[in-house]
């Protein structure tokens, strides 16, 4: 049988995110009221830890926080068991413009995530985890603390887990407004107390990770998904999506939408059927459309990009990322320039400065072009400067994160350069500024 | 130096230090340089120098150290902030909903700029970067609470209540799967070629 | 590995950094976060090179052949590397001319510069700066930037001994590095981020020994020694590399020099001995060899005065008195820190005018030559270290080279181009292996923090300590003091058990040859090399020479009490005891070598100016039996001479000159007791440890004694002329009189209190200082030159205040 590649495909369910917004699923009763915690005890009573790892490898759950790592492989990287302490560490430091998927399992469904660390946690055979959850994100912290001392008290964290053997405890930390936490490097020293700047690697995370001990960091929805994997099958989340890209995925669309959202979806599904289909298509014309968060490079809003299938080979192959999933749709009328420049802001802003491509080229000298474009003092050769800086900027720097930034200024360049060329030439932006706020 | 008369912070929170360090192991315990400038500024709407060095001494770190962590990310103040810190999303998808046009009623209503506290210690005013609510653009971020899909009406309502003290709840109002499956179905099958 | 740089082939340990492969091949790239001995941390992004590897075929593990030349197809990363956290591969291939290696290289240079504020022309690095240069090599030439730099504050002041000029900053982190890396003090960091980012401290000053460092290590004009700020540019200077005199370690220092003054110290590489660093004190404590108090002419007394002579009118005067003597009547004395042809050259001058009473001074009772001598680089590849002692204060140096070893790596092999650029296996916050390191102090000292056992014992129990370990390692019962059973038998075990054990200790243990004794016992039980820590810069070579009396009679001690008629003494001042003043007056001859006026000048018949360390020629042997090569500097000293041309003045005015002169006998004594030619030094000295000679018979005046109520402690820094190094004194202040606060408030003493106190017959001056971390009853006085270390009873009703602190 065809693999679910849409939402219309009546075989498709809402799964992890299937009680989102209903009251009170934040809480243990309501959790444990809908098959709560079962899976963990099926893990850890029935499944030998290998058996866990191969099952999430045989799904083909590729990492959702963007990089797409296959999470499966990523725990095949630990080293055997050699009786130091092993962590397994869920990366929700959710920060990528374009996305908030993340929060809301944090905010509306914490018991998922706790149950997805056991699992997980015995998987690697870690006896800690550590959630590294964002600083804003103060309800999802509440809501997480409290549900881990409800999982404390219910004997689903601590020693012996689910009356098994297993010991199994969660550390759950706060951080406090950096973008660069989301690297997994970055954000085990941000959790040892140090300044965020990413490590080197090698040594990666399997070899020493956090305090130095061996690691696995994965993202939220990966690590809750891979609930759904051990309690249905690898067979059932492969039987989404496609061959390079399995399972489900969320997408949320932001930008000028009808209905935007966040929407659980299968792979393979094609951005019109997102963007048309469940978001109920556009509110004003829109050129662009970015497919997984600020730093993956934009595609103009053409039926050749439309239809596109949400897989991360056709997406790379098209020129950009899967990334996390969150679609921004840029309007027609919004000046490229404008938008570009709130892009390189935002990265210039949560630049650590470690390195000098990225301290210096974006977060010192690209918003000082842009500035100088919007302020209408473009002259001629400032896009070519620009083209050239990006280029020495990109593929040099110690992190992706200077590279996030560039990806999406290579792009707007390549699309729309007749708008730089035309602010340059005109002193002012194609499109006057207009103003959006609703009433 | 003159301070020296003031109270160390934890001095009187035993308990808040115990849990705080307890959550770290004994090799880990400079972890809790976070959560413990979380503590002083939850209470005092900014660590100062003092609380920086009685942080350092209660980690055996330096405080220079501390304040190298500290100064690393945007939501720990060395200034106090005001009773009501808001916080306006300024990045892409906020943007494109109008967070600048926010923004500038913000700083004209409470006559303050970015960054800026009021002298009542009342209000502060701070652009901050994507807050992760972008689909449900343009939010604010009042001290710890997120309010969400907030037009001008909303916005203008947040500022009088503020002023009078009244600051509800933020409201939930969320579109997509949170609706429930039945609402969340596709609204439309698009036909495979040809945008309008 | 075979790799190819730039088409020229290599073979190279694996390990290697690709940027070590690029100067192995005699190429160069441009660097500036990378350095020697710390970490490599890829964020100057300046190393970049095109690199590309072979790859194995995974199911047939052969190599992919290209298949138009049928050898290895080639990988290429798609993006530039950085060289320096690249390590080799098996044919890996690397590019640094290749076309985008160099626009790489060139945007980066650009980049690096768009904040930089190109004040080279006011700048005192400029001429000796790394980004100067590289970007003269690397860059374009022109800057595409048009905006406004970055305005930061330009003369930050980190502490009294360094400026930090915030806008030349380049962020490469070497000094953040340096501090947590090395001495393993947090005390600088960077705050903010991204293009906010700058260097700062929270701390008062930057608390370490090891500040002046990280002014050498900045690539840029960033960092600045102070003592040497606006003094000159760097192609004016006359460099001389030379041994430092400061400690027992001898590191490898340069002296800038020019117009006949001293204007900066920086550390010179010795890999076996301070690697690249040195501690503060020998940085900066140079400023007072161009103090216009010098003296810088022989002075010869007349009457209530001393006026001055030429050095042959007064080796005539000295000449004639000293003819007058009987054997055994005349006595010299030399500093420990004295050179060893100063030595040899006292030594003769002594059979000249047969006498006996000579010595070396601050010297203890014990020899300083090790049974089983450790040599530094030893040290840093140590898996236990039990110290004994404050090591941090006596001998800086030998405080790193035990952090080098609690990080677990060797010292690196070198290349031909030198040390490694990126030693691979050093990283940043490296877990450090605080359980093979066991430190002991009568007090808290600095070494502690490190340590995965500290112990603070009660004052002079060193040989009970030594006895009872002894025991354990022999498989007797004993306990030990300050230890838990546990602690001691864990300690006797991990030193049975190492490979490279190491037992480090200092004067206290020296002060009592019966301690000295059971440390050795102790070592030898335990199979353990030994450092031992000599108070000054040659102790350890003037007692290889035997600059020792010919009885016990004839010591230091007994010199200052009357047993001669005439001395000589160069560079100590023992009339600041009273109790030798009087002595010291009877004498019919008082002949003083010093750099300044003191109370022994003015009590002398003749005052002859003495050369600093920097001025000397000469050779010394550091704490680990390693000749060093001292040389001098083109400082204007006058007529200011070392102790040798004092000597052989002397003797040629006796009429007594040899075939051969003082430098050449020095020259074949050197050769016939080291087996080394001085004149041939290695750049790293020779490494010629000795088996000790018995205990000394010397009585000293510091007698071993079971009680004592006060510690003369070892300090880094030179009291003798702390007051003439002004920006040191700044930053390190006065000499401290150390204790509990019980004491303080049994004394009515509060902190930075100016109190004077009779020291042993010395009335010293000393800041007060608390710290609950002493002893109760125990007082920690500094040492000075005429001091050694160890207990004493002090007259604490001698102690009075000076002056209310500020």
């Amino acid at each position: 049988m065809d693999n679910i590649t849409s939402r219309h495909d009546p075989r498709f369910e809402v799964t992890m995110y299937k009680y989102m917004g209903v009251e009170n699923s934040h809480k243990l009763d309501f959790y444990e009221q809908h098959g709560g915690y079962q899976t963990a005890k099926k893990a850890l009573t029935t499944m030998q830890s290998v058996d866990i790892v191969n099952e999430v490898k045989a799904s083909g759950l590729r990492g959702r926080g963007g990089a797409g790592f296959p999470m499966g492989v990523k725990w095949s990287f630990m080293p055997p068991v050699d009786g130091r302490q092993r962590f397994i560490v869920c990366n929700a430091d959710e920060s990528e413009p374009g996305s908030t998927k993340d929060r809301f399992v944090l905010e509306d469904d914490p018991h998922q995530l706790i149950e997805g660390m056991i699992i997980a946690g015995y998987a690697i055979q870690a006896t800690l985890g550590v959630i590294y959850i964002r600083g804003e994100y103060h309800l999802g912290y509440t809501r997480l603390y409290d549900a881990i001392n409800e999982a404390r008290a219910k004997g689903y964290l601590g020693k012996n887990v689910l009356a098994s053997n297993f010991d199994f405890d969660l550390i759950l930390h706060r951080g406090a407004g950096a973008y660069i936490c989301g690297e997994e490097s970055a954000l085990m020293n941000s959790f040892e107390g140090y300044r965020a700047n990413p490590r080197l690697k090698p040594p990666f995370p399997a070899q020493a990770g956090v305090y130095g001990f061996p690691t696995s960091v994965n993202n939220v929805t990966s690590i809750a998904s891979g609930v759904h994997i051990i309690a249905k099958g690898a067979d059932w989340f492969k039987s989404m999506g496609t061959q390079d890209s399995s399972g489900f995925h969320h997408v949320q669309i932001s930008g000028p939408a009808v209905r935007r959202g966040v929407y659980e979806v299968p792979m393979g599904i094609t951005y019109r059927e997102i963007i048309f289909d469940l978001a109920g298509g556009v509110t004003e014309p829109v050129k662009a459309f970015i497919p997984g968060g600020s730093s993956c490079p934009m595609f103009p809003f053409t039926d050749e990009y439309l239809d596109l299938t949400m897989e991360y080979g056709v997406v790379a192959k098209a020129g950009s990322m899967m990334g996390t999933g969150g679609i921004i749709l840029i309007p027609e009328d919004k000046c490229i320039v404008d938008a570009l420049a709130n892009v390189v802001h935002f990265y210039a802003h949560e630049s650590c400065g470690k390195c000098t491509p990225c301290r210096e080229g974006v977060s010192t000298w690209l918003p000082k072009m842009y500035a100088k474009l919007l302020a209408g003092l473009g002259e001629s050769g400032d896009l070519e400067l620009l083209e050239d800086v990006s280029h020495n900027i990109r593929g040099r720097s110690f992190c992706p994160l200077a590279d996030a930034c560039i990806m999406p200024v290579q792009a707007s360049i390549k699309h729309f350069r007749h708008e730089y060329e035309y602010i340059i030439e005109h002193g002012k932006s194609m499109y006057a500024k207009k103003s959006r706020w609703q009433e | 130096m003159m301070d020296t008369k003031i109270q160390a912070f934890f001095a009187d929170k035993q308990d808040l230090l115990s849990e705080i360090l307890e959550r770290y192991p004994d090799y880990g315990q400079r972890s809790a340089v976070m959560p413990l400038l979380r503590a002083v500024q939850d209470a005092e709407r900014h660590v100062s120098e003092l609380r920086i060095k009685e942080i350092a001494d209660i980690l055996g770190i330096s405080a220079t150290a501390v304040k190298g962590v500290m100064s690393f990310y945007s939501t720990y103040h060395e200034q106090p902030v005001g009773k009501y810190h808001i916080q306006i999303c300024s990045t892409l998808s906020c943007s494109l909903a109008g967070s600048d046009e926010m923004y500038d009623y913000l700083a004209n209503e409470l006559d303050l700029v970015n960054g800026e506290t009021d002298k009542d210690g009342q209000f502060s005013l701070q652009k901050v970067e994507c807050l992760g609510s972008c689909t449900t653009a343009p939010v604010l971020q009042i001290n710890d609470d997120y309010y969400e899909n907030v037009g001008k009406k909303r916005c203008k309502h947040l500022v009088d209540s503020m002023r009078e003290n009244k600051l509800e709840k933020p409201w939930r109002e969320r579109k997509g799967d949170h609706e429930g499956a039945e609402k969340a179905k596709p609204l439309q099958k698009t036909a495979l070629k040809g945008v309008s | 590995m075979k790799v190819k740089v730039n088409g020229i082939e290599l073979e190279l340990a694996p390990g290697t950094s690709a940027i070590d492969a690029v100067f192995a091949a005699g190429s160069d790239v441009p660097y500036f976060c990378s350095h020697e001995y710390m970490s490599p941390v890829g964020s100057c992004r300046m190393c970049l090179a095109k690199i590309g590897a072979p790859r194995k075929d995974r199911a047939t593990g052969n190599w992919v052949l290209d298949e138009e030349t049928g050898e290895p197809q080639i990988f290429w990363f798609p993006n530039p590397m950085a060289t320096c956290t690249t390590a080799i591969m098996e044919g890996m291939v690397i590019e640094t001319e290749a076309e985008e290696a160099v626009k790489a290289q060139r945007g980066m240079v650009e980049m690096t510069l768009i904040n930089h504020p190109l004040d080279c022309p006011i700048c005192d690095k400029g001429g000796a700066c790394e980004l100067q240069d590289r970007a003269y090599e690397y860059g374009e030439g022109i800057s595409r930037f048009e905006f406004d730099k970055r305005h930061q504050e330009k003369h930050h002041q980190l502490s009294e001994l360094i400026t930090l000029d915030r806008e030349r900053c380049i962020h490469c982190k070497r000094c953040i590095r340096f501090f947590e890396e090395v001495p393993g003090d947090e005390v600088l960091d960077f705050i903010e981020r991204g293009g906010h980012t700058y260097i700062a401290t929270v701390e008062e000053g930057l608390e370490s020994n090891f500040t002046g460092n990280i002014t050498d290590l900045c690539p840029v004009g960033a960092l600045l020694d102070r003592t040497s700020r606006f003094k000159g540019r760097n192609w004016e200077y006359e460099h001389t590399i030379t041994s430092s005199l400061d400690d027992a370690s001898g590191s490898a220092i340069v002296l800038d020099s020019r117009t006949g003054r001293l204007e900066r110290i920086k550390a010179e590489l010795n890999t076996q001995v301070n690697k690249l660093w040195i501690d503060d004190s020998t940085r900066f404590g140079y400023e007072y060899v161009n103090s216009s108090e010098r003296i810088k002419t022989p002075l010869i007394r007349k009457g209530d005065n001393l006026e001055a002579a030429s050095w042959q009118e007064v080796s005539e005067f000295i000449a004639d008195k000293l003819a007058k003597l009987a054997q055994k009547e005349a006595a010299i004395v030399l500093r420990a820190d004295s050179t060893l042809e100063e030595g040899y050259a006292a030594k003769n001058l002594a059979k000249i005018l047969e006498t006996g009473q000579i010595d070396h001074y601050p010297r203890q009772l014990a020899s300083v030559i090790p049974n089983n001598s450790a040599s530094l680089n030893d040290l840093a590849s140590s898996d236990a270290i039990f110290v004994i002692g404050d090591v941090s204060q006596n001998v800086p140096i030998v405080d790193l080279r035990i952090k080098d070893a609690l990080k677990g790596v060797a010292p690196p092999e070198m290349f031909e181009h030198g040390v490694p650029i990126a030693d691979l296996r050093l990283k940043e916050r490296m877990i450090r292996k605080k359980e093979i390191l066991t430190v002991a102090a009568p007090y808290n000292v600095d070494l502690m923090r490190h340590a995965g056992q500290a112990h603070i014992y009660e004052a002079n129990s060193e040989e009970a300590i030594f006895k009872a370990l002894t025991k354990i390692a022999n498989g007797e019962d004993s306990s030990v003091a300050a230890m838990s059973n546990e602690q001691a038998e864990a300690l006797v075990k991990r030193l049975n058990e190492a490979n490279n054990a190491i037992i480090i200790y200092d004067g206290f243990s020296l002060a009592s040859p019966a301690a000295a004794i059971a440390a050795r016992n102790f070592a030898n039980a335990v199979g353990a090399k030994e450092i031992i820590l000599g108070q000054m810069a040659n102790s350890y070579g003037l007692e290889a020479i035997q600059v020792l009396p010919s009885h016990e009679r004839y010591g230091y001690a007994e010199i200052m009490q009357g047993s001669a008629k005439a001395l000589i003494i160069s560079e100590l001042n023992p009339a600041n005891n009273s109790q030798y003043a009087q002595n010291l007056k009877e004498l019919e001859l008082l002949v003083v070598h010093s750099i300044f006026e003191n109370e022994t000048t003015a009590l002398a018949d003749v005052v002859l100016p003495a050369k600093s360390g920097y001025e000397k020629q000469g050779t010394i042997v550091n704490l680990e039996g390693r000749l060093l090569e001292v040389n001098a500097a083109p400082i204007d000293a006058g007529q200011a001479q070392d102790f040798e041309f004092l000597a052989a003045s002397i003797i040629a005015a006796l009429g007594k000159e040899g075939k051969e002169d003082l430098a050449s006998l020095a020259h074949k004594a050197i050769r016939k007791q080291f087996g080394v030619d001085s004149k041939k030094l290695d750049p790293e000295g020779d490494l010629k440890p000795l088996k000790p000679r018995a205990n000394n018979k010397a009585k000293l005046h510091i007698q071993s004694t079971n009680i004592g109520n006060a510690l003369i402690v070892p300090t880094m820094l030179r009291l003798e002329y702390i007051d003439k190094n002004p920006h040191l004194l700044a930053e390190r202040g006065a000499a401290k009189l150390t204790m509990n606060s019980i004491d303080a408030d049994a004394n009515g003493l509060k902190n930075a209190e100016i109190v004077s106190l009779d020291v042993a017959g010395i009335k010293r001056s000393f800041s007060v200082q608390i710290k609950d971390s002493v002893p109760a009853g125990l007082w920690l006085i500094p040492a000075l030159p005429e001091q050694a270390i160890g207990l004493l009873e002090l007259d604490r009703a001698s102690l009075k205040k000076e002056l209310e602190p500020a």
